[in-house]
């Protein structure tokens, strides 16, 4: 695993606790300012299908976090082990501080599910205020935070039409701002935007931001790596149940940054001085340098020149987030 | 309690919007209709007798007592058997439940909507079958407000188990094998009569024992019971052969061991349905 990747299985070495059941209150105490989630080895099995063979992970608060995946891979089973919705068959996982499922924690958590419908009878007003009202909000909060919720969702000219009339993208919109009714502490959203157009995918994406910049945390568990590329700060890239690399996107995709220069001048018998950056690889009038460790690139074209080179152009190369997410898989 | 009265209003609104309370409405007005005009011939026919009229009021109040307990016991059924598993698979539930909310708050919630919907429902059916037998014949059954509340109880007993059942199984078999319990205890309970007829004894012990494992007939025993006069079971007991075996008429009151029964197996259903859902994974 490349440096800067924090590998799961260190993660887990890091726990407080680790070996109890989850929801037992007493496992893992974590003091205000925990992390909000942290995933040991959580295990699920439905009968003969295992679903999660050992995630481990820590979502630190205030960030927003892309937990990627290929379709079947467990992220759905994994948000439903966190937010309390089936039990696992092993593991543990703190969320907010306190036991995943934990019934007053759920106040200060929002969550969009994948596969979600409201009731198409009640209007999107009526739908927030219910669930402003299963979320304990005081009652003098509702009304401000109803508007706020379609406000920021787009929908204040649909709030008194009812759910049954709404397209599959407009109930997307509902849901996300059921999602973040009275500003929760921690957003999951599953595949948020998987029925939206072009523009309610920017919508959401700036929405994410938002919550970003107010401190919000946001766990993004998406199939669509250019929607983790634009919003997160870190990912978790899970494969067959288990989180197989976490890190930035820096880190990701720069596992193996390369670097191509147009370089003229340089004589054949010198090139070969190139090799403590890295392996090079002359392709026409361009010159590839494959795993140029990070920050030597200007030390790289200064020894080029002081060779006699002469460089015309000098183009950063990185893995696209695609590329290495691939590899991962290959590698699983 | 806040989040169980939260489900149970929203249930409550479910109703009136689905259209069910405007069904249920429909309903009553054509019942009512019907028996009004039904009543009115049959005690303004002149080919009965006096004591024919009589002797047919009671008889016709229960008939249409027991044709109005399966409709309550049909709508107990319809709207409790998509109340779980339909919301399940429509991912109703799973944004309610990912609320700081029990399930069992979610079930008790239901239940309470739904029986209370019901609740409604045969008050102001039975109420008007009172008005309308009244005004139509001049007859008034003897306890029709406790006929009504054992009507009420089989419904309940239904919608308890189908609302257990639904936790489990998808809206279309809980809703058949509701139906179907029901109608095989309503026939247990004729097979029961029949054997005390014929003092045939595992006939007799059937029909008990079914009262006790799906209290519906039995309750809906105790509803004929509260709607005959003595003197219609002195009489009937006195000329008619074998009305023991009737399956309309009831010789006597439920006894309180057996209505604590039912009480208790009720609770027990429902304790079992709340288990069962708190257990089901989504």
């Amino acid at each position: 695993m490349a440096e800067g990747l924090t590998a799961p299985r260190r993660q887990a070495d890091d726990g407080a606790v680790s070996g109890r059941a989850l929801g037992d209150p007493g496992a893992c105490a974590q003091a205000p300012g925990s992390p909000a989630i942290h995933a040991i080895e959580l295990r699920k099995r439905y009968r003969q299908t295992v679903a999660l063979t050992g995630l481990s992970m820590t979502v630190e608060r205030g960030e927003v976090f892309g937990f990627l995946g290929p379709n079947g891979a467990g992220k759905t089973t994994a948000v439903k082990l966190l937010l309390g919705l089936v039990r696992p068959s092993g593991g543990e996982a703190m969320v907010l501080g306190a036991p995943a499922g934990d019934l007053r924690t759920r106040e200060r958590i929002g969550y969009l599910p994948e596969l979600f419908r409201f009731q198409s009878w009640l209007t999107a007003r009526e739908v927030l205020v219910l669930h402003s009202r299963l979320r304990r909000l005081p009652r003098p909060r509702w009304a401000g935070a109803v508007q706020d919720a379609l406000r920021t969702v787009g929908l204040s000219g649909r709030g008194d039409d009812r759910v049954g009339t709404f397209s599959k993208g407009m109930q997307q919109r509902l849901g996300l701002g059921v999602a973040l009714l009275g500003e929760p502490e921690l957003v999951v959203l599953d595949e948020p935007t998987s029925a939206l157009d072009p523009v309610g995918r920017h919508d959401v994406r700036t929405i994410i931001r938002e919550l970003r910049d107010r401190g919000t945390t946001v766990f993004l568990n998406t199939h669509l790596l250019a929607e983790a590329e634009h919003v997160c700060d870190r990912v978790a890239i899970i494969s067959q149940g288990r989180s197989v690399a976490t890190g930035t996107l820096d880190e990701l995709r720069g596992a193996r940054p390369s670097v191509r220069l147009r370089v003229g001048g340089l004589a054949d018998g010198w090139w070969e001085t190139l090799d403590r950056f890295g392996r090079w690889t002359p392709d026409g009038d361009w010159l590839l340098v494959e795993d140029v460790a990070a920050g030597r690139v200007p030390e790289l074209v200064s020894s080029i020149v002081s060779l006699g080179g002469e460089v015309e152009a000098v183009i950063p190369e990185q893995q696209t987030l695609e590329e290495r997410f691939l590899e991962l898989l290959e590698e699983k | 309690m806040t989040a169980v009265w939260t489900i149970a209003t929203l249930t409550v609104r479910e109703a009136v919007r689905r259209k069910l309370v405007a069904a249920f409405a429909l309903i009553s007005v054509v019942l009512v209709v019907l028996s009004g005009w039904g009543f009115y011939r049959l005690s303004h026919n002149v080919g009965f007798t006096s004591g024919e009229t009589h002797v047919a009021l009671p008889e016709a109040v229960i008939l249409f007592m027991f044709m109005f307990s399966f409709v309550v016991a049909l709508s107990a059924s319809a709207i409790a058997s998509p109340a779980i598993s339909s919301e399940i698979d429509s991912g109703v539930l799973q944004t309610v439940v990912a609320r700081p909310v029990r399930r069992s708050e979610v079930l008790l919630g239901k239940w309470l909507g739904m029986a209370g919907v019901l609740a409604a429902y045969t008050a102001i059916v039975s109420g008007l079958l009172v008005a309308v037998v009244y005004w139509a014949s001049g007859y008034v059954a003897p306890d029709p407000e406790v006929a009504a509340a054992f009507v009420l109880a089989e419904g309940l007993v239904l919608l308890t188990v189908v609302l257990l059942l639904s936790t489990r199984m998808s809206a279309l078999a809980a809703g058949v094998l509701g139906v179907a319990l029901f109608g095989i205890a309503w026939l247990a309970g004729v097979v029961g009569t029949l054997g005390t007829t014929f003092h045939v004894q595992a006939m007799r012990t059937a029909g008990h024992v079914s009262q006790y494992l799906l209290p519906t007939d039995g309750l809906w025993h105790g509803a004929i019971y509260y709607l005959e006069p003595s003197w219609f079971i002195s009489q009937q007991l006195a000329e008619t052969p074998g009305a023991q075996g009737n399956p309309f008429m009831s010789l006597a009151a439920p006894s309180w061991p057996y209505l604590t029964w039912a009480g208790i197996w009720l609770v027990l259903v429902l304790v079992l349905g709340l288990t069962s859902f708190e257990r089901r994974e989504l």
